[in-house]
């Protein structure tokens, strides 16, 4: 209460009490300063409180601010961009972040046999048994009624923060079993062999349709960039080895094929080659021998007059110059004179007294 | 006064915060509530913002998240029988939210937990009764069709949601689908059983198509290589007549003096004939060789 007359005094008659009550005063000036620290404190605790409202949106974010719970605009303009931004502090305003441009990954191995990433990487998974225990491991059934094992990763982003952050409860888990839907279905669709060797792409293009189709379905608001899918074929071992033994024989089966197409081509190259030759020799075989008779002919018309002026010495130079050119080129000229008792002589010939060479390829041997 | 009015406007608003706190309310964007006066619910609020509300003990104010909440309950592998008597393992994920907010916090007071075994215990027959309205070749097919996945998914959302709406339970399934087939662990064995023998059939086929196979391409490409080698023959022939049709014009020429010709033809022959590595054997009565004999002046060369 004297505080509320004091300053009223002091105003009034501020100079007949100053020396009366000097520990008065002292006590008023003492109050007067802690109530300005008092307004100083609290002067501070508002632009703390103002303060904390700012925050930091980053690159791989946005912020939506919450007023008394509700958004603030509507859809795409709720969304704060990277940045500074302010809000009132809680409880009038709440910052709700949400992860938008980081590839976000979930990996299914619903159809995996019970394994760890380490004891894979070291190679000390245990060794399967005679038969698949569901409560731990993981198979997919195949169209064919095959058992396999199938896991895979899906990388997706968000593309709807919104609907993502606000729309389910923990929204990876939607993703993670549309993903495990996805490769149940898929196997479901595809027999063993097309899914371990021959379609291979056609399966893991099943699983990521199959999966995209439901998260637009169920509207999760994400897309999926891309999806891993690793296959193999059961553990035990007398299947394992089946498996192996149909490979092997299947690579078999394609090298004999190949080898015979390529004989194919082979056979068909020389069959052309062949052909083209045959019928070139008989072109130049043509053109020879129409060559040859019009020379022929050509000379017929020339010597002709000659002959007909003197026919026996013409026959006559004619045979003795070839039998000259033939004798030159003769390897071997025998002369049988006759006997003078005019009987017939025996003559008594080797043939063939040049045995033929030894080919190479026995000489080599 | 001053310190006076400080101490006003402090007071007033801690007044101001408590009775806020006391009379009013959020709904955040992802919660419905519902506001129950004397234990019974009068209002529910589905959209976010600030209400108000009577204090306690008159007014209390009951929140639940109304996004879709994804239940992990079903992780483990149920049997059923399909309709050809196979047995059949199958586990399930579904989406549900609530609906009805007041229904719900009468249904269940004591919230999630509650809802999970019920919704467990209903999906659990649903999909009993599912499965067994179908044999294991509507799960898994190779025929062109493909397998009735989808639609055996769409049935058990179907009966779950028919039951929920028959008990009212303020809740809604949003979606379903398996997470998991399988067999029975004894079934496997067999399964690999078969696999093995499947796979011996088709080792020995690929061994006897491959050899087949190759057999066939092989024959195939020496008959397509001796059809294109007869064609060439039979070109070669053509263009021999060819030739032999073109010679003909010229042999106009011999007919001037056949006996010249004839002779003219038999010393080429018998140039062409008598190359290198040849015997010849002769007498005294073949020219030039008359010469030896001392016949000089003649010579017969038709002996």
């Amino acid at each position: 209460m004297n505080d509320h007359s004091h300053p009223h005094d002091d105003h009034e008659h501020p100079h007949p009490e100053m020396p009366v009550d000097a520990g008065s005063q002292a006590l008023s000036e003492a109050l007067r300063s802690s109530f300005a620290i008092v307004r100083f404190v609290m002067f501070l605790l508002i632009v703390v409180f103002l303060a904390s409202g700012f925050f930091q949106v980053k690159p791989n974010e946005r912020a939506m601010i919450l007023r008394f719970g509700k958004p603030r605009g509507e859809g795409e303009k709720a969304l704060l961009g990277p940045g500074l931004h302010w809000s009132f502090p809680y409880p009038i305003d709440e910052v709700e972040r949400i992860s938008v441009t980081g590839v976000q990954k979930v990996e299914s191995t619903v159809g995996w046999y019970a394994t760890t990433k380490e004891m894979e990487l070291a190679g000390t998974e245990p060794p399967a048994g005679p038969t698949l225990n569901p409560a731990l491991d993981g198979y997919t059934l195949t169209a064919d009624a095959n058992i396999i094992h199938v896991r895979a990763t899906l990388s997706y982003h968000v593309v709807d923060p919104v609907r993502f952050q606000f729309g389910f409860v923990a929204a990876s888990n939607v993703v993670q079993n549309a993903l495990n839907n996805a490769i149940v279905f898929a196997s479901a669709n595809f027999k063993v062999d097309d899914i371990l060797t021959k379609d291979k792409v056609g399966f893991k293009n099943a699983i990521e349709k199959r999966t995209t189709e439901l998260l637009e379905r169920d509207n999760v608001g994400v897309a999926v960039d891309q999806c891993d899918v690793t296959t193999t074929w059961p553990r035990q071992q007398n299947v394992k080895n089946a498996f192996i033994a149909v490979f092997n024989a299947q690579i078999l089966r394609d090298q004999a094929l190949q080898q015979a197409s390529s004989y194919t081509n082979q056979i068909l190259t020389a069959a052309e080659a062949t052909s083209n030759s045959i019928v070139n020799l008989a072109e130049s075989r043509r053109v020879q021998y129409v060559n040859d008779i019009s020379s022929r002919a050509t000379n017929f018309l020339t010597i002709l007059p000659w002959y007909k002026t003197n026919a026996n010495l013409f026959v006559q130079q004619r045979f003795n110059e070839t039998m000259g050119s033939v004798l030159t080129n003769l390897q071997e000229k025998i002369y049988v004179p006759d006997r003078l008792d005019g009987k017939s002589r025996e003559l008594r010939l080797l043939l063939n007294r040049e045995p033929p060479k030894p080919s190479t390829a026995n000489t080599n041997q | 006064m001053k310190r006076n009015s400080l101490i006003v406007i402090v007071g007033a608003l801690l007044v101001i915060i408590f009775a806020f706190w006391l009379c009013a309310f959020q709904v955040r964007t992802t919660e419905v509530a519902v506001v129950t006066t004397f234990g019974k619910v009068t209002r529910t609020k589905d959209k976010p913002g600030l209400f108000g509300k009577l204090p306690p003990p008159f007014e209390r104010v009951y929140k639940f998240d109304k996004r879709i909440q994804s239940s992990e309950f079903e992780n483990k592998f149920r049997e059923d029988l399909t309709a050809d008597s196979n047995p059949l393992l199958t586990s399930v994920y579904i989406g549900w939210s609530i609906t009805e907010p007041g229904v719900f916090l009468q249904k269940f007071p004591a919230g999630i937990p509650a809802v999970e075994q019920q919704l467990a215990t209903l999906l659990s027959s649903s999909k009993s009764a599912v499965v067994g309205k179908h044999p294991l070749s509507d799960f898994v097919s190779a025929n062109a069709g493909g397998s009735k996945f989808s639609a055996i998914e769409d049935e058990i959302l179907a009966s779950v949601r028919a039951q929920l709406k028959q008990n009212n339970y303020g809740i809604e399934v949003e979606f379903l689908g398996f997470k998991k087939i399988g067999l029975p662990e004894d079934t496997t064995q067999k399964v690999f059983d078969r696999m093995t023998s499947e796979r011996q059939v088709l080792i020995s086929r690929a061994q006897n198509e491959g050899e087949a196979q190759a057999r066939i391409i092989r024959s195939d490409a020496d008959l397509r290589a001796s059809k294109v080698l007869s064609a060439a023959q039979g070109e070669a022939l053509r263009i021999q007549g060819q030739g032999e049709a073109e010679a003909s014009k010229y042999l106009g020429a011999f007919q001037q003096n056949p006996e010249l010709a004839s002779f003219l033809f038999r010393l080429d022959a018998l140039r062409d004939s008598l190359k290198e590595n040849t015997t010849l054997i002769f007498d005294q009565q073949t020219g030039p060789f008359t010469l030896f004999k001392g016949d000089l002046m003649t010579n017969s060369p038709s002996k």
